[in-house]
């Protein structure tokens, strides 16, 4: 078996749009990785139903790494990603003392935030990351990591530098200070008597006090753990860029794909990230059909499927050749056919690993 | 049960197109926004994607957040959440130096980036501006406004923000906008809910759980479900003669049954008002648009549109 020189790194990450299979891609890779001998971990945000089932995990694996049975030298263990979760793990860990920990939890502030919210999701996967890889040196060899299924897909790349700069900025000690008194009301309005009261009550309508209150009271009950965060942010952030840590861009096939794959990679290179390669996905395959005749309106052809197919593979041959001529030789290029079904379990699963690896090798030696 | 919209789409002031990333949602607001300006209303389709795809679809150049022309009783604008935010500041602080120096403080673009549902709530408070006249001078009158959603997470996000906004900011101009946002969103007369997907596992399980959230959390269902990028049905005839000996029949065989087995698991949790589209050899532009629009005329879940 050809050894993987360029994906073999202790950190592979996986980037790209949503929908583009790079979960699938992760998980395939990984699964050829423990075949290669090496105790791999892939961790992941989104996996399917079958994906899941194919590598035989549940959701006991958002808690802990699970062993997938793999008859392979190395080993592989899956990982779920939970936002939600890893904050109040997260939060239990670090808080001093018991009451500090509840008032955060219950905080209506921090409930809101930790759901479903924009960002929130970028930003736990890399305290996750943290949690793992700083341990990970005695018990894995690569950890193959998934990134959330985000439209902006470098957000997650971003929120390390994203919370340290958040804590570096004033906001935060502004957001520190004690502005409330016990009644609830805005100290410095207090001692500015009419005046003060004109200025709450325009806070008020235009923001609303509650809202006010909440924030600082979480702001507050989180201070103690800042510090952590700032340090952890920064490792991660140099973990990221370090030549240990190699990214494989994921790219839908066809032309309107090109643009933000083009995107990524600019974007991954300039923040001074490693691009291990860009993989293009479910490539249709080319058929020796012609796609239109003459008088065909596209409508006609889309009631053949052997000409809507002949039509996808051109499409998508000139996707390829439009993006190698764009994206230049930099880093590899390659492509992976699309396939009727998905893996549903560990053979197929190593069966795509392999595939890519081979696809991997031809594409860096060429 | 009977899941046909409370009124057709055409009578309804919202209409909040769902559904996960690169299924087709900019399309399908733009079919919608096309057939609604053609049956009178006068309609604005509303993006919130930087890459202004939907300007594509319709055939007009990128604005920068300007609202468009794009037909008779058409109007297209590309929504920045922040530029909403930072509108509404600035009319409500009347000072033009105290307003800039409002928005350009760190603590208010940390708390604007960071408070829960304030981003979505821009989003649909300026829908209902557009709808209620108030988007200041120049902006045309509206009757439907058609938002092509963002693709983060689920639509359910999008639509709960106005209550939990409403929730915590009671009074002043953000309290009272979120508070009628909410009763807009939450009323099947004037707003509805249209989910596109691809017969995917992936995008499947995602409408599933929206539909699912949206009955927990707002207690109604998606009016109209689009399942977009259909292989035409395999034909028996092909499956007995040629079907073995050619790779691209095989392929399509296994690929439109892999896409009914899907459609079958929507079938099987309720029914849907669903409009099924097919896979067009067509790039991104008008000329799609009026394809799938055709495609999606004839067939009996149109009434879920236009009765």
């Amino acid at each position: 078996m050809a050894a993987l020189v360029s994906t073999r790194e202790p950190l592979l990450v996986f980037v790209g749009s949503g929908g583009v299979g790079k979960t699938t891609l992760a998980a395939a890779t990984a699964v050829r990785a423990a075949r290669e001998g090496r105790r791999t971990l892939v961790m992941t945000f989104d996996p399917s139903l079958r994906l899941k089932d194919a590598l035989g995990v549940g959701e006991e694996a958002r808690d802990r790494e699970i062993p997938v049975p793999l008859e392979a030298p190395g080993t592989l263990h899956v990982s779920l990603l939970d936002a939600r979760r890893t904050f109040d793990r997260l939060i239990e860990r670090y808080s001093t003392d018991a009451a500090g920990r509840d008032r955060i939890l219950a905080n209506r502030f921090y409930q809101q935030l930790s759901g479903s919210l924009g960002g929130i999701l970028e930003y736990m996967a890399v305290e996750r990351l943290f949690e793992v890889a700083s341990g990970a040196g005695e018990r894995f060899d690569q950890i193959v990591l998934d990134t959330p299924p985000t439209r902006q897909a470098l957000d997650f790349l971003e929120a390390p530098a994203r919370i340290v700069g958040f804590l570096d900025s004033g906001a935060l000690r502004v957001a520190l200070k004690p502005w409330f008194d016990e009644a609830g009301h805005l100290k410095a309005t207090a001692r500015w008597g009419g005046l003060g009261r004109r200025v709450e009550s325009f806070l008020d309508e235009v923001v609303g006090l509650d809202l006010l209150r909440e924030m600082a009271e979480f702001f507050q009950a989180f201070a103690p753990l800042f510090t952590g965060f700032r340090e952890r942010a920064r490792e991660v952030e140099a973990l990221l860029i370090s030549s240990r840590t190699r990214f494989v861009l994921v790219s839908g096939p066809g032309e309107e794909a090109i643009p933000d794959t083009l995107f990524f990679a600019r974007r991954l290179l300039q923040a001074g990230h490693h691009l291990a390669g860009i993989v293009v996905n479910r490539v249709h395959p080319r058929f020796d059909l012609p796609a239109a005749e003459g008088s065909r309106t596209a409508e006609e052809t889309a009631l053949d499927g052997r000409r809507l197919l002949a039509w996808l593979g051109e499409r998508d041959e000139r996707g390829l050749a439009a993006l190698a001529s764009l994206a230049g030789s930099r880093q590899p290029l390659l492509s992976v056919p699309l396939a009727a079904d998905e893996p549903t379990d560990l053979p197929a699963l190593a069966a795509l690993g392999d595939l890519l690896a081979e696809r991997f090798a031809r594409a860096s030696l060429g | 049960m009977d899941n046909s919209p409370a009124r057709p789409l055409a009578a309804c002031q919202l209409i909040v197109v769902t559904g996960k990333g690169g299924v087709g949602k900019t399309a399908v607001s733009a079919l919608l926004g096309a057939a609604l300006a053609e049956a009178g209303r006068r309609t604005l389709v509303a993006e919130v994607d930087p890459r202004e795809n939907l300007h594509q679809m319709l055939g007009v150049a990128p604005s920068g957040g300007e609202i468009l022309r794009a037909g008779p009783r058409l109007w297209v604008q590309n929504l920045s959440p922040q530029r909403v935010i930072d509108e509404l500041v600035s009319e409500q602080v009347k000072i033009g130096l105290v307003a800039r120096r409002v928005l350009a403080s760190p603590i208010y673009q940390q708390f604007t980036a960071g408070a829960p549902g304030l981003k979505e709530m821009a989003v649909l408070g300026q829908a209902f501006r557009l709808l209620s006249g108030r988007a200041g001078t120049g902006a045309p009158a509206i009757d439907t406004v058609i938002l092509d959603a963002p693709a983060t997470g689920h639509g359910v996000a999008l639509l709960a923000a106005p209550a939990l906004v409403a929730e915590v900011i009671r009074s002043g101009p953000i309290g009272r906008m979120s508070a009628a946002v909410a009763e807009l969103v939450a009323d099947p007369l004037r707003t509805a809910v249209v989910t596109v997907t691809l017969a995917e596992e992936m995008p499947v399980q995602e409408v599933l759980e929206l539909a699912a959230a949206l009955e927990e959390k707002l207690g109604r269902r998606p009016d109209l479900l689009v399942a977009n990028g259909l292989f035409p049905p395999f034909p028996p005839a092909l499956a007995r003669d040629a079907a073995e000996s050619d790779p691209a029949a095989v392929l399509w065989r296994r690929l439109r049954a892999n896409q009914d087995r899907e459609l079958g698991r929507l079938a099987a949790t309720w029914s849907w008002s669903r409009i099924d589209l097919p896979l067009l050899p067509l790039a991104r532009g008008p000329e799609l648009v009026a394809a799938l629009r055709r495609a999606a005329e004839g067939q009996a879940a149109w009434k879920a549109v236009r009765s």
